[in-house]
């Protein structure tokens, strides 16, 4: 067998092999996919820390662990309970839809604030911004362990 | 990364790292196949690769630079099985097919690159596009229209091959609408079950031991099944049937997740199919041949005698690209082999290590699909997404089984390999559809911190407010 033969057989071996190694990053991606998906199951998807409040409202530095949807005000059914007397009952709503969240306004007496300014309807917001109910000022935050 | 306001870009590296692992082998089999067609170690002229794999780039830097989160094996899974058809293209006679653009004559592998080409960037910019399915969805009934149009103009107008009336010719370019045909139907089934799955899950018509749903719900599935008989008898299209109709039961199961209904189908199929076998000579040679290709080895049965001598004289490891048989004495050893016989070239020439790898890449194809379909927002997105990947893995289980005689040969394309350029379009336009309802939008942006500037500006204007409400 001459050099030539020899070493065309390398490279269609080769080939067939990076064929392979072709399939093999793909398992490796699929299988980081399936452990990707195992691990949010069960994972908080984020949480609510407060960062001020009044004397009868939770205390700063609480975190409340969020769900999908979380309803947030004054009675105790809520998921994340704000004891505030200018809260209303059901105050505000945020929910993560797909990808993100989103903070809603539940027809309350005094008003949502995000970051500051009264919002209207359904909007979008990210990890980082502050939602006021009330006089209690809460911020967004990445599930701890992220 | 913020040089152009409105750009996000969004970098993919899975997807970066097998388009590269996809060049390499691909180009390692470019020189495999000019250093044998040559007799010595060389890499030939690989114009022809390195075009088509700048595409396949220039769509991943598209991606990157619409920044949406979309699926990222997807692109270079089908790149792989383009670039195996280039390199066959590549290796086989080029007057396999030709077609002049004025004073220019492409042979197979130039054109098969031009279809290729199209066919990437055609899923590169549905896959960008695409961002809503409205259009789809609402119009499904006219889609439907425009699908029996188009039978119908094949029906009347279409050209008949080998005793098959399929391609339809448009000046100098023809086409194979049934290719288009197979993506309207699975756009119309699942915006029609995607609206009516309640009624047609909840049962009313009994019938023997088989509950059935009731009976105007019935009615468009027994139009499909009427539609795949008339493409049987009028185009003679066995292949094309076959899909159609498996692929609705595919997409009826899933819709319902009723067995029954499947059951009443394979039921309608094995009717419809003797009756067929009875009625036209054209089923009942198929089938003939299918029994026992050896009896007519040197007339009818030839094509696939042949395919079956190619996949032996493949073994495990293959002859090596360009050291296959495809030629015997200035003839083709197999007439159809640029299109309906594909696997039996490859499986020769890479043998079974290869032919197994195809397979697997299906199976990326249709995992990757129907991950999609479940990940999907909705009932119609689902649908649509395990129907069109249904689409492409039948399609290639049919004709890569009717290759090996595991069922009758049925003149089907394999799905981006085989040449041809209404089916690398038509799955080129499923595959960009996959990727675009695998959005799963833009990263949710970190909300921008306040600056000093904005700090001190709401500052200045609380306090001008409070100054006002005192004035007042």
């Amino acid at each position: 067998m001459d050099a030539f033969t020899l070493s065309l057989w390398v490279v269609r071996l080769l080939f067939v092999l990076l064929l392979y190694l072709f399939l093999a990053l793909v398992g490796r991606s699929l299988w980081r996919d399936l452990r990707g998906a195992a691990a949010t199951v069960g994972r908080p998807l984020g949480r609510l820390v407060v960062v001020g409040s009044t004397e009868g409202g939770p205390a700063t530095g609480t975190s409340f662990v969020l769900d999908a949807v979380n309803s947030i005000g004054r009675d105790v059914n809520n998921s994340v309970v704000v004891e505030d007397t200018f809260a209303s009952a059901e105050h505000a709503l945020l929910t993560f839809r797909g990808r993100s969240w989103y903070l809603e306004d539940r027809g309350s007496t005094n008003g949502t604030f995000l970051n500051g300014e009264r919002i209207e309807g359904l909007v979008p917001l990210g990890y980082g911004d502050e939602i006021q109910v009330g006089r209690v000022r809460l911020r967004l935050d990445r599930a701890p362990g992220e | 990364m913020r040089a152009v306001p409105g750009i996000h870009p969004r970098w993919r590296r899975r997807e970066l790292s097998l388009l590269l692992a996809a060049a390499g082998g691909l180009f390692l089999g470019w020189v495999s196949l000019a250093s044998t067609q040559a007799g010595r170690l060389t890499a030939g002229d690989p114009t022809l690769l390195i075009v088509y794999l700048a595409l396949l780039f220039g769509v991943h830097g598209a991606f990157v630079l619409a920044g949406r989160r979309t699926d990222q094996v997807l692109l270079p899974t089908v790149g792989v099985l383009g670039g195996l058809s280039l390199l066959l293209m590549a290796r086989l006679p080029q007057g396999l097919a030709s077609q002049s653009f004025g004073s220019l004559e492409l042979g197979l592998a130039p054109l098969q690159l031009l279809w290729l080409g199209l066919a990437v960037v055609l899923l590169g910019g549905l896959g960008i596009a695409v961002r809503n399915d409205y259009w789809l969805r609402y119009y499904k009934y006219s889609w439907a229209a425009a699908g029996i149009g188009l039978l119908l103009l094949v029906f009347f107008l279409g050209e008949e091959v080998n005793g098959q009336r399929l391609s339809l010719r448009l000046g100098p370019i023809s086409g194979q609408p049934s290719e288009l045909l197979k993506v309207i139907l699975v756009v119309f089934l699942a915006g029609y079950l995607a609206d009516n799955r309640a009624l047609i899950a909840g049962s009313s018509t009994r019938l023997g031991p088989l509950r059935l749903p009731p009976l105007p719900y019935l009615l468009p599935m027994l139009a499909m099944w009427g539609l795949a008989l008339s493409i049987v008898v009028v185009q003679k299209d066995l292949g094309a049937a076959l899909l159609f109709f498996s692929v609705f039961l595919a997409v009826l199961y899933i819709a319902t997740s009723r067995a029954s209904l499947v059951v009443l189908g394979v039921l309608l199929f094995l009717v419809g199919a003797a009756a067929l076998y009875q009625l036209f000579p054209h089923v009942r040679d198929r089938v003939d041949i299918w029994l026992d290709p050896f009896a007519q080895a040197q007339d009818r049965g030839f094509q696939i005698v042949r395919a079956l001598y190619a996949f032996g004289r493949g073994g495990v490891l293959g002859t090596g690209l360009g050291a296959g048989l495809p030629q015997v004495g200035g003839s083709l050893a197999i007439p159809a082999i640029h299109t309906d016989f594909v696997f039996a070239a490859l499986a020769e020439e890479l043998g079974m290590a290869g032919a197994l790898a195809i397979l697997a890449l299906y199976l990326v194809l249709a995992q990757r699909g129907l991950r999609i379909a479940v990940l999907a927002a909705d009932d119609f997105r689902s649908l649509l997404a395990a129907g069109l990947t249904t689409v492409i893995v039948i399609q290639a289980a049919i004709i890569m089984a009717g290759n090996l005689k595991l069922v009758p040969l049925t003149g089907i394309t394999l799905p981006f390999i085989s040449y041809g350029g209404s089916s690398l379009l038509a799955n080129a336009i499923i595959v960009g559809f996959l990727i675009a309802l695998s959005d799963q939008g833009v990263e949710p942006l970190e909300a921008p911190r306040p600056g000093r500037r904005e700090r001190l500006a709401a500052g200045a204007r609380s306090v001008s407010d409070r100054i006002e409400r005192v004035v007042s």
